[in-house]
């Protein structure tokens, strides 16, 4: 079994001590990212719940140790670089989040306090999300405190220097200062600021008592000085009596402690993330709109990387100054150049299923599968397809079908609602809509794509603007051998395109020549049409025609026969690989899943199930079936859903799995060379089934294997590393080797080749890395140096 | 930065028109985009022109037969309405011009059988009288050429079916009177290779090849086209000649004898005239860029490329076409009309055409430059000296780091970049391109904002928009978008449409064009109906 499709932005990602590694909560397990690749190295398995979060205890290089926080209430302490569990904690409640505020803060304190790791956890204790604290290094239990109750899990958030503790709360941000000495009983001081909208999201700054919060209007509130009088104790009485004359607190509300509170606004729609660069004078934020915008603290001053397309999540700096993380909500982590906004690199993962499946009843969010090059293509927010590897686990790439910039916070008024790939993988054919505004300006368009053999891209080759004038369209089928394709709408009637090839001695002209036109059109009664397919051999043409079955010779565009009625209108057609059988699924109040011999042209039997989605075997007579169950059942089928193979002959499945979120799912067999280089067990499998759930989460199995044994893949793409610099050597080069021998002029050549100094200072002089940054480097260096001169 | 930048880098997508379909062949060849990029203009007011000819010697002026006058004119000339030069000393109308090889002389046959020789090099007061008047036939003369090879003699020939040869230079009486034709003769050439060979094509359907150096009236060659032959042409090689007779062009190889080689039927009526075009888009003299240009009574130009067999270009023009020729120099194509207007074919020479020809001819023009070449040292005293070195072009080995190419915006792109959205909407408008309107509308509508900058617009812009929708409403492509809008703009801004009279006649211009349309509609789908059962039937067998 291969899983893949995780959604990589549930929780915030993290950075390993060196900055070459990204660790990601995906799912049950922590994949390890190369931030210089962008693909993945390991990964920690051993939770059985998603994981919640990651924290990479900080240390040299060479140490890769870190905390991860799970939904099945157990924290690991792992070596990520072998990897291994090292050691586990059953908290025996669900963890929604973690933080180790000793971890941070200054070196010396840490020291101090190594002996005695206490971590702040917000954990469910069947009624409530409560705060809580406990001890890792000499864990007996949760600690009985409960800081804070909450009815919806809220994310901790700690500041940089480890002394504050924050959440928000609807309209409240909650602060604690965290104990100078942290013991099991130690109390922790709060604070509570207040505002008039839901706070989503807030940052402290790294070295003042400053703390940001940004709210669903777009709004960001800068509390500077927050807890003078309740955290500072020493600073007397005095000083407090000042404070409650109230005239200097600039927009404090209330009897909030804090000395000012400044707001800021530029976002359209809500916030979604806040950082403070390490330094302390910038402050990112991003919402919604998917933009990311760096503000100067002083002056107020913006810059921007906008159209990144989707809600921006979590931001993360790494080690290396040069280099952060934006995670999107599409599912995407890119890698950000930081002084000169650029992207330098994604993580991509499968983009989620699209939120607005309701806008129009023709809308197909589901997946189309290239079997034999083991690819999936899914619509995408922001207008595309995107290509992801199933065995591979990534982002192959992606292409824009219709040509827009997307704004997440935008109405939808254009989407991409249907997609579908030939059987060889080489045709791709999409459609779009646009909605019109009060009846004006609608427009449907079918596009061909064509896959171009030397980059294994598909390149637009033809568009159709309205196919079936306004109607929209419920259905592409591709041709099995010929270049041939049909659609069928809602309106009626169904089109057969034929790609017309050019001369093929004039080359130049071929190409431009070559185009898809439409080669007949036919309508059953004026019935709408809503699925169409090709048989195996091409030779007949099954569409659906609301409650009937019409099966046409496609070349000479012949009706041949009429099968059958279903209660309802058939919504999905196939033909069961080979064989003479036909099957479709109907929808509505009477759902059906019909199988028709196409000999006798009559129904040979039929289920009433829910159908979710068909696939045939390619080469054999049996199918697969994913059925959605009642939801009374679900109890007793672990799951909502039932992956059920038939011999198409016989009405009793060979094979039975229970899914879960089968809602928007698909499936689909895998062809032969691929399936060859799965191995399960040593053995190669000859067919798998590919599953992908509502949440475009995937699993690949072996429908005919009983007991289902663990897939493992041979990689062919082994990632390679390149030895990122960062740091002091990003910027000034690798330091000269102190050897006596080495030839001069070699290490010239070298370091022209390399020229850090070209990019690094592309962005504007004060958003260099701090001289602090890279002074322990340059000094560790140089004592490594000495060292190798003894010897 | 070594490593070329992620394909997920934002990227802004400039509002597009929709694609149109594109033909299945290419319409614009590069050689029809030659051809076509010839610009016409017109001289009229003169009468049908049986003749134009052009003077092989630079820089190519050109005669025109029209009534009893002949005109010349240099097509460097703008505008091209007054002749340099005419000639009025004809009786009957003139049929047939000639330059001479040097182009100094010009004969002329008229419709009362004299032929004669004007010196065209000196003037145009010295072209007022002919230098000869060669009279012999007694029909009207129908064909006068002075071989491309041979300065002395002319040929002429005309309804009594005799092909002459004059000595110009001796004078009144021809030196060789060839009898064979048996019918009007109409038309010869010379040979381009050989000074005592031409050929001649007559209305009893056949094409002669004469020898001057055999005397006995017996053609060399003789090949019949099988209709009336209006004009023979030698093809530049000498080896074939293209004759137009009928609706045909026919190709001959004579050095096998009088073969044909093949014919080419495209026009609908007679063929009248021929001439060799040259494709003159540079140096590389290849055999191929030359091609037989024919006019007919049809109003068409084609171009015909006789090694490919291919017609690769074609013109109509509005009246039946007499006379073509086309300029040694590539420059001009001029085509005369049966009702007086002669079509001038301007081309554009591009700028390193000119220049390779300069640099040929005038060698020695060019040393001097060469000591102004000698590099400069600016002194800092100088500003040029701060500018040094920045126009410097990269030499062979230097490794080119491209700035990234920007992308360009236009206005409208600009505007809606910036969510000015009525402000885009008015300035496509004020455009030309009805495309991009439709693009930003359509835009506009994903936007959802198209209705909010219709409300808004101004009197003024809302006259800009309702010419737009009166003039592109109807169109097809345009129409499902715009005829629901002129309905919302209608109801939206009915009170100031009510308030102006301009807009009112916009509105009533409108209602007109749509009308029409239906009309239009109506008469199509009428037509429909009466096809329809006919393909039924068809379809049945």
């Amino acid at each position: 079994m291969i899983k893949g499709g995780q959604n990589y932005v549930s929780s915030p990602p993290a950075f390993s001590n060196d900055g070459n590694r990204v660790l990601v909560c995906t799912g049950n397990t922590v994949s390890i990212f190369s931030s210089s690749t962008g693909l993945q190295v390991s990964s920690l398995e051993g939770h059985t719940a998603p994981v919640t979060s990651v924290v990479v205890v900080p240390a040299t290089d060479i140490l890769c140790y870190c905390w991860t926080s799970s939904f099945d209430g157990t924290v690991r302490y792992w070596d990520f670089s072998v990897p291994e569990t090292v050691k586990k904690l059953d908290l025996g409640m669900p963890i929604f989040s973690m933080v180790i505020p000793s971890f941070l803060g200054s070196p010396e304190e840490n020291n101090a306090k190594t002996a005695n790791v206490f971590a702040y956890v917000s954990v469910h204790d069947g009624k409530a999300w409560q705060i809580r604290k406990c001890s890792l290094t000499n864990y007996r239990k949760v600690g009985k405190l409960v800081l804070k109750e909450t009815e919806r899990p809220e994310p901790l958030i700690i500041s940089p220097s480890g002394k504050f503790l924050g959440i928000k709360h609807k309209r409240k941000l909650h602060i604690w200062k965290l104990p100078r000495v942290e013991s099991d009983v130690a109390v922790a001081k709060k604070i509570t600021l207040h505002h008039t909208k839901t706070i989503t999201v807030l940052a402290f700054h790294p070295t003042e008592r400053t703390v940001a919060a940004g709210d669903v209007t777009g709004r960001m509130l800068i509390w500077r000085g927050f807890g003078t009088q309740k955290f500072l104790d020493h600073s007397g009485s005095n000083n407090r009596i000042s404070m409650n004359d109230g005239e200097d607190k600039h927009g404090v509300r209330q009897n909030d402690d804090a000395e000012s509170c400044s707001v800021w606004h530029w976002h359209s729609a809500g916030v979604c993330l806040l950082s403070f660069s390490p330094d302390g004078a910038y402050l990112y934020s991003g919402g919604t709109e998917g933009v990311l915008v760096l503000w100067q603290l002083d002056s107020g001053k913006k810059k921007f990387l906008p159209r990144i397309g989707s809600p921006l999540l979590y931001f993360i700096e790494s080690p290396d100054p040069s280099l952060s993380l934006i995670s999107c909500a599409d599912n995407q982590i890119h890698m950000l150049k930081t002084p000169s906004m650029e992207i330098i690199k994604s993580i991509s993962g499968i983009k989620p299923p699209l939120s607005y499946q309701e806008i129009c009843e023709s809308f197909s969010g589901k997946a189309a599968f290239d079997c034999t090059s083991g690819l999936v293509a899914v619509q995408t927010e922001n207008y595309g397809i995107q290509f992801y590897s199933l065995l591979a686990n990534r982002g192959v790439y992606e292409v824009q079908v219709c040509e827009r910039n997307h704004q997440p916070a935008d109405e939808v008024t254009v989407a991409v609602t249907l997609v579908e790939l030939s059987v060889d993988g080489s045709i791709m054919g999409t459609v779009e809509i646009k909605l019109p505004e009060e009846g004006v300006g609608g427009l449907v368009s079918l596009k061909f794509w064509d896959l171009d053999s030397d980059t294994k891209r598909f390149s637009v080759s033809t568009v159709i603007y309205e196919p079936h004038r306004d109607a929209h369209i419920s259905a592409i089928a591709f041709h099995p051998t010929h270049r041939m394709a049909v659609s069928s709408s809602y309106g009626g009637d169904f089109k057969i395109w034929v790609c017309k090839e050019g001369d093929i001695q004039q080359k130049g002209q071929a190409l431009q020549n070559s185009g898809w036109m439409c080669h007949a059109v036919g309508s059953y009664k004026n019935k709408a049409m809503r699925a169409a397919t090709f048989s195996a051999d091409g030779s007949v043409l099954a569409v659906a025609a609301d409650t009937v079955i019409t099966l046409w010779d496609p070349d000479k565009n012949v009706l041949m026969a009429v099968v059958g009625e279903t209660p309802t209108p058939i919504v999905s057609l196939a033909f069961a690989g080979k064989s003479e059988y036909l099957l479709s699924v109907s929808h509505g109040l009477k759902p059906r899943l019909s199988v028709w011999s196409m000999s006798k042209l009559a129904m040979a039997w039929s289920y009433r199930l829910q159908i979710e989605a068909v696939s045939p075997a390619i080469d054999s007579s049996y199918f697969a079936i994913l059925a959605l169950l009642p939801e009374s059942n679900e109890r007793a089928f672990k799951g909502n859903g039932i992956i059920l193979l038939f011999n198409a002959t016989d009405p009793v499945p060979v094979a039975s799995m229970s899914v879960t979120k089968a809602k928007g799912g698909g499936l689909a067999f895998l062809k032969g060379d691929l399936s060859e280089r799965a191995v399960i067990d040593g053995k190669t499998s000859q067919t798998l089934l590919v599953y992908i759930n509502g949440d475009r989460e995937y699993v690949i199995f072996d429908p005919y294997d009983k007991e289902g044994h663990e897939l493992s893949i041979i990689r062919q793409d082994v990632p390679l590393e390149e030895t990122g610099q960062f740091g002091y050597s990003s910027i000034y080069g690798e330091l000269p080797k102190f050897d006596l021998q080495k030839d001069k002029t070699a290490s010239v050549i070298s370091t022209a080749s390399e020229r850090p100094w070209e990019t690094i200072f592309t962005g504007s002089t004060h958003m260099l890395p701090p001289l602090t940054k890279l002074c322990s480097v340059f000094l560790e260096s140089l004592l490594e140096k000495r060292t190798a001169l003894a010897e | 930065m070594a490593e070329p930048l992620h394909s997920s880098q934002p990227k802004i997508f400039p509002v597009k028109p929709k694609q149109k379909p594109k033909p299945r062949t290419q319409n614009q060849t590069p050689e029809s985009k030659y051809w076509s990029s010839f610009k016409n203009t017109q001289i009229q007011n003169l009468i049908s022109v049986p003749s134009l000819t052009f003077s092989p010697s630079s820089p190519h002026p050109f005669a025109a037969a029209h009534s009893a006058t002949v005109s010349i004119y240099k097509p460097q000339n703008d505008p091209l309405d007054s002749p340099t030069t005419t000639i009025t000393s004809f009786k009957d109308v003139v049929s047939s011009l000639s330059f001479r090889s040097d182009g100094r002389l010009l004969a002329a046959g008229d419709l009362s059988g004299l032929v004669q020789v004007f010196d065209v090099g000196g003037g145009s007061a010295a072209a007022r009288s002919a230098l000869r008047r060669l009279r012999s036939h007694v029909r009207p003369v129908r064909f006068v050429h002075y071989p491309k090879l041979q300065r002395l003699r002319v040929i002429s020939a005309g309804d009594d079916a005799l092909v002459k040869v004059w000595d110009v230079a001796a004078g009144d009486s021809p030196v060789m009177e060839l009898r064979g034709h048996r019918d009007y003769v109409r038309c010869g050439d010379s040979s381009p290779v050989d000074a005592d060979t031409f050929i001649t094509g007559s209305y009893d359907h056949t094409v002669k090849l004469w020898d001057v150096r055999v005397g006995d009236s017996k053609p060399a060659i003789e090949v019949n086209h099988g209709n009336p032959v209006e004009d023979v042409v030698f093809l530049p090689a000498g080896g074939m000649v293209a004759t137009a007779g009928g609706n045909s062009v026919k190709f001959w190889d004579l050095i096998s004898g009088g073969k044909l080689v093949c014919s080419m039927e495209g026009h609908n009526k007679t063929v009248t005239s021929l001439c060799i075009g040259r494709i003159g888009s540079g140096s590389d003299e290849e055999l191929n860029q030359f091609r037989v240009l024919s006019v007919g009574l049809d109003g068409y130009m084609k171009v015909f490329d006789y090694s490919s067999m291919k017609v690769t270009h074609s013109m109509r023009f509005p009246a039946p076409l007499l006379s073509v020729a086309y300029s040694p120099d590539c420059k001009t194509r001029v085509i005369g009309t049966s009702n007086g207007i002669i079509y001038v074919g301007k081309r554009k020479i591009k700028e390193e055409e000119i220049e390779g020809r300069v640099s040929e001819k005038s060698l020695f023009w060019r040393i001097r430059p060469l000591e102004h070449t000698q590099k400069k040292v600016f002194r800092p005293s100088h500003f040029r000296y701060f500018q040094r070195g920045q126009g410097e072009k990269p030499s062979e080995g230097d490794y080119l780091i491209m700035r990234p190419k920007k992308e360009k915006l236009g206005e409208h792109d600009k505007l809606l970049k910036n969510f000015r959205h009525g402000e885009a909407l008015v300035s496509v408008l004020e455009g030309k391109n009805p495309g991009n309107v439709l693009a930003v509308m359509e835009e506009l509508v994903s936007r959802k904002k198209l209705m909010v900058c219709v409300s808004n617009l101004d009197a003024e812009k809302l006259e800009l928009l309702l010419v737009f929708l009166r003039k592109y409403c109807t169109v097809p492509r345009y129409s499902g978008l715009l005829m629901g809008l002129a309905r919302k703009v209608l109801k939206m801004r009915v009170d100031e449409i009510r308030g102006s009279e301009a807009l009112k006649a916009h509105i009533q211009n409108l209602k007109r064009s749509i009308e029409e349309e239906i009309k239009i509609q109506q008469s199509l789908q009428e037509i429909q109906g009466i096809i329809s059962p006919l393909l039924k039937i068809a379809g049945r067998r």
